[in-house]
């Protein structure tokens, strides 16, 4: 507003004033207003654009178009955050429709580490599928929901594990080994089989079902105080890691009491089993980390069943996590709690004295770049499969020594394709679930084998039952 | 940048050297020039060097010197054996050097006079490359006989009927090759087979649908509690019982005062299907979507399918609504005259 204005509105308004009778019953009328306030106008409501602008163009003047059509909206209320997620997320076990496979027999804790049941396919026992499910062990994308209940293949690479835990039960040692091999060739099933194998035989089974949610910075996380170099907790994460401890291994954890004297920041009454152990971690999510260390530590006093611990998707924990450090710089995994736990197992630096057994799978879906634990993984691979021929680091490149020095001397189980009897064992699996709808044959199963990249089991799966052109 | 071509040094670098015998001959120009393209009629070769003792190749060792005994006058090797190496080399310390290990090895036992070992030093069998053989799973790939059974064919009779797959371009199921292709956007092949892949996992695992007495399906369909295990009939019955008979081709002012006059078609098999797709997929569209991911569109396609079998799909409306149209329509019809 001009100046000029404001002085002859000034001037305006105080002759008005004057002319007024009494201030006081005008102030009745009106609000009382500054002179010089522009609040008014400003506060008023703005004014609406004018609907119509003229009349309609004569006809034959103007072209007329067609008006367009909104899209058709969808009725109903759109799904509640996280639903989608869920849906996403599912797990589904069982198909009403496919049939029930006469002579599917489960997999028992006499036969589970002898490799009788070599090349048959073998149900998972209810109890073990739900501790399992606790573990988040089945994947989304694995084809359980098409059969009536979980069965798995219980192929050579199995049966070879399965002798290697054998060993690790009977004589007290750690078996500490990375699954390897082809996108699709069952390197997260052979880890499933592991951990029910583990359940059959009453080990204390524990699950990091997928190490890009530990990394990718998507929980809370905070450092350990007294820790140099700064390690890193996620409370949040391990205290459901705790719970999910609890659910899957109930029966060990509530019959087994406390020994040693752990310092916790909260009382535990005495004689307190383990599973309220691991409860009060999970109900006082700043102590979980302290508790799954005394947890830990319980489970390797003498006397106690071997342990498992696995971790799928392996060269997640081998790089840089999403997370930035106070000096914004990125934090390595190995500096996570959890994975260094892991890690430490995995390398050899921490044993297991009730013998055990540290699983690992590579992952080849989300699978970052990591050279390091590439190359590492190569000399393992050259170090069982081919001795003479084991790959040097480029020495003029750099090398993430921590990497280097964790897997220096892990020794891996490479799946590669199943052999055409099993890939027939697993066929007719199928053809009796009713997926199948083929006559199993030799030429049948060769052609389709063949198909499958010389006995990819992923592959058979998709050109068999997904219908997958 | 390439050197520059110097055309003084270029002709000075390229040697040319004048036989003696090959002196320059003056040649009239009118000359005849030698034939250089001969009819296929004419038999001699006038420019055949292949006769020429230049174009021949070397003799071997044994003949030549058969031929060098024969010159002299000796008696040379006989050619019809070929010459062992080891008397080429005889008295020839350095060739014999150059042997390899196992003629040496021979040479030496044949001058000390020993017998040969029993046992070699060496296999003489090939041994494998891996511990297993690369077996490629390759099914029937005996080659074929030399003479098929049946006279003037070149290869075996093939068994008919040929199987189902036996063409590349038409291996798998009509219906499921062409629903892929309508769920095609954008050239997106892979995603719509995807896409494929999905309906049909949902068709399989969904429950058994129940059918509707007032929609009912094409004639000839299976009970509704075989559809879940057979999901590519699940779907071709779904599209086959929508499909409509006919399509209403609109003739422009044909019904007077400017009014369209429709005339009723008959739509082919593949039509019927493609129009019936269609529909579904609009109907898809206005479904809303419930989860997130890949799987939506598949998700949403499947649960349309599953309402068309079930009768509750508004597809069902739009085909009456044409079918009723196509039956007051039908007058329209000009059949062609029979002479």
């Amino acid at each position: 507003m001009s100046s000029s204005t404001c002085l002859r509105r000034f001037a305006k308004s105080s002759l008005e004033r004057a002319v007024q009778p009494s201030i006081a019953s005008r102030s009745l009328i009106s609000p009382q207003a500054s002179c010089f306030s522009t609040s008014a106008p400003r506060h008023a409501l703005p004014t609406l654009a004018k609907a119509s602008k003229g009349p309609p163009p004569k006809k034959g003047s103007t072209l007329i178009l067609k008006k367009k059509k909104a899209p058709a909206k969808a009725a109903g209320r759109p799904p509640a955050p996280g639903d989608r997620k869920a849906m996403r997320k599912r797990i589904v076990l069982s198909n009403n429709n496919a049939l029930e496979v006469a002579g599917l027999q489960d997999l028992k804790e006499t036969d589970a580490l002898s490799g009788i049941s070599e090349g048959q396919v073998k149900g998972l026992p209810e109890d073990v599928v739900d501790a399992l499910r606790a573990m988040e062990a089945f994947k989304t994308n694995q084809g359980w929901k098409l059969f009536r209940r979980p069965a798995t293949l219980i192929r050579k690479e199995t049966t070879e594990l399965a002798g290697l835990l054998k060993q690790a039960e009977e004589e007290k040692k750690t078996v500490r080994r990375v699954f390897i091999g082809d996108r699709m060739s069952g390197k997260s099933t052979l880890l499933l089989q592991s951990l029910s194998m583990g359940f059959l035989r009453n080990w204390v089974v524990i699950n990091l079902p997928e190490a890009y949610d530990i990394v990718n910075a998507h929980t809370e996380y905070k450092p350990l105080p007294g820790s140099h170099p700064t390690q890193y907790t996620q409370d949040v994460y391990t205290a459901n890691f705790l719970s999910q401890i609890v659910k899957a291994n109930k029966s060990i954890l509530e019959n087994t009491q406390i020994t040693t004297n752990p310092s916790l920041p909260l009382p535990l009454p005495a004689k307190a089993s383990l599973k309220q152990l691991a409860e009060l971690g999970i109900a006082n999510v700043e102590t979980s980390w302290p508790v799954f260390v005394a947890l830990w530590k319980e489970l390797t006093q003498p006397g106690l069943p071997p342990v498992m611990l696995a971790l799928d998707g392996l060269a997640h924990a081998m790089r840089n996590s999403e997370y930035l450090s106070a000096q914004v710089k990125p934090i390595h995994a190995h500096d996570l709690t959890i994975i260094r736990h892991f890690v430490d197992h995995l390398s050899g630096k921490a044993t297991l004295p009730n013998g055990g057994a540290i699983l690992a799978a590579t992952t080849s879906s989300n699978n970052p770049r990591v050279p390091a634990f590439e190359f590492s993984m190569q000399v393992a691979e050259a170090k069982r499969y081919h001795p003479d021929n084991i790959p040097q680091w480029n020495p003029y490149k750099n090398v993430d020594q921590r990497v280097i020095e964790c897997l220096k001397d892990v020794e891996v189980l490479k799946l590669n394709g199943l052999s055409k009897e099993e890939a027939r064992s697993i066929m007719e699996y199928y053809a009796a679930s009713g997926m199948l709808r083929a006559k199993v044959d030799d030429k049948f199963v060769t052609e389709k084998w063949s198909l499958a990249g010389m006995g990819n089991i992923g592959e058979l799966e998709r050109a068999a039952v997904r219908l997958r052109i | 940048m390439p050197p520059r071509l110097n055309i003084l040094s270029a002709s000075r670098s390229i040697p040319y050297r004048r036989r003696p015998q090959s002196q320059w001959v003056f040649q009239p120009g009118l000359r005849a020039a030698p034939v250089q393209c001969r009819a296929y009629s004419d038999s001699n070769l006038p420019n055949d060097r292949s006769k020429k003792s230049s174009a021949q190749p070397l003799e071997h060792i044994t003949e030549e010197s058969a031929k060098t005994a024969e010159i002299i006058g000796n008696e040379g090797p006989d050619i019809d054996q070929g010459t062992p190496v080891q008397e080429v080399v005889k008295g020839d310390k350095q060739a014999q050097e150059k042997l390899p290990k196992v003629m040496q090895e021979s040479l030496k036992t044949k001058l000390s006079g020993s017998t040969p070992k029993g046992s070699r030093s060496y296999s003489t069998s090939t041994t494998p490359t891996s511990g297993t053989r690369l077996d490629l799973g390759l099914v029937d790939m005996t080659p074929f006989p030399a003479t098929p059974a049946v006279s003037g064919l070149k290869f075996e009779m093939p068994k008919l009927p040929l199987p189902k797959d036996g063409h590349v371009k038409h291996r798998y199921d009509d219906v499921v090759d062409q629903v892929t292709n309508l769920l095609m956007r954008h050239g997106r092949k892979s995603a719509a087979q995807r896409n494929m892949s999905l309906i049909l996992q949902h068709l399989r695992t969904s429950p058994i649908p129940t059918v509707d007495p007032t929609r009912p399906l094409i004639p000839g369909a299976p009970p509704p509690s075989h559809l879940p295990l057979n999901p590519v009939l699940y779907l071709t019955l779904a599209i086959d019982s929508v499909a409509p008979l006919v399509r209403i081709r609109r003739m422009k002012g044909a019904a007077g005062g400017g009014a369209a006059l429709e005339i009723p078609v008959p739509l082919g098999q593949r039509q019927r299907r493609r129009t019936a797709v269609q529909w579904i997929l609009a109907q898809v569209s206005k479904r809303k979507s419930r989860g997130s991911g890949k799987g939506g569109l598949a998700q949403r396609m499947a649960e349309e399918l599953v309402s068309v079998v079930e009768g509750r799909s508004a597809v069902w409306d739009r085909r009456n609504a044409l079918h009723r149209v196509g039956v007051a329509a039908r007058a329209n019809i000009v059949m062609p005259k029979r002479r």
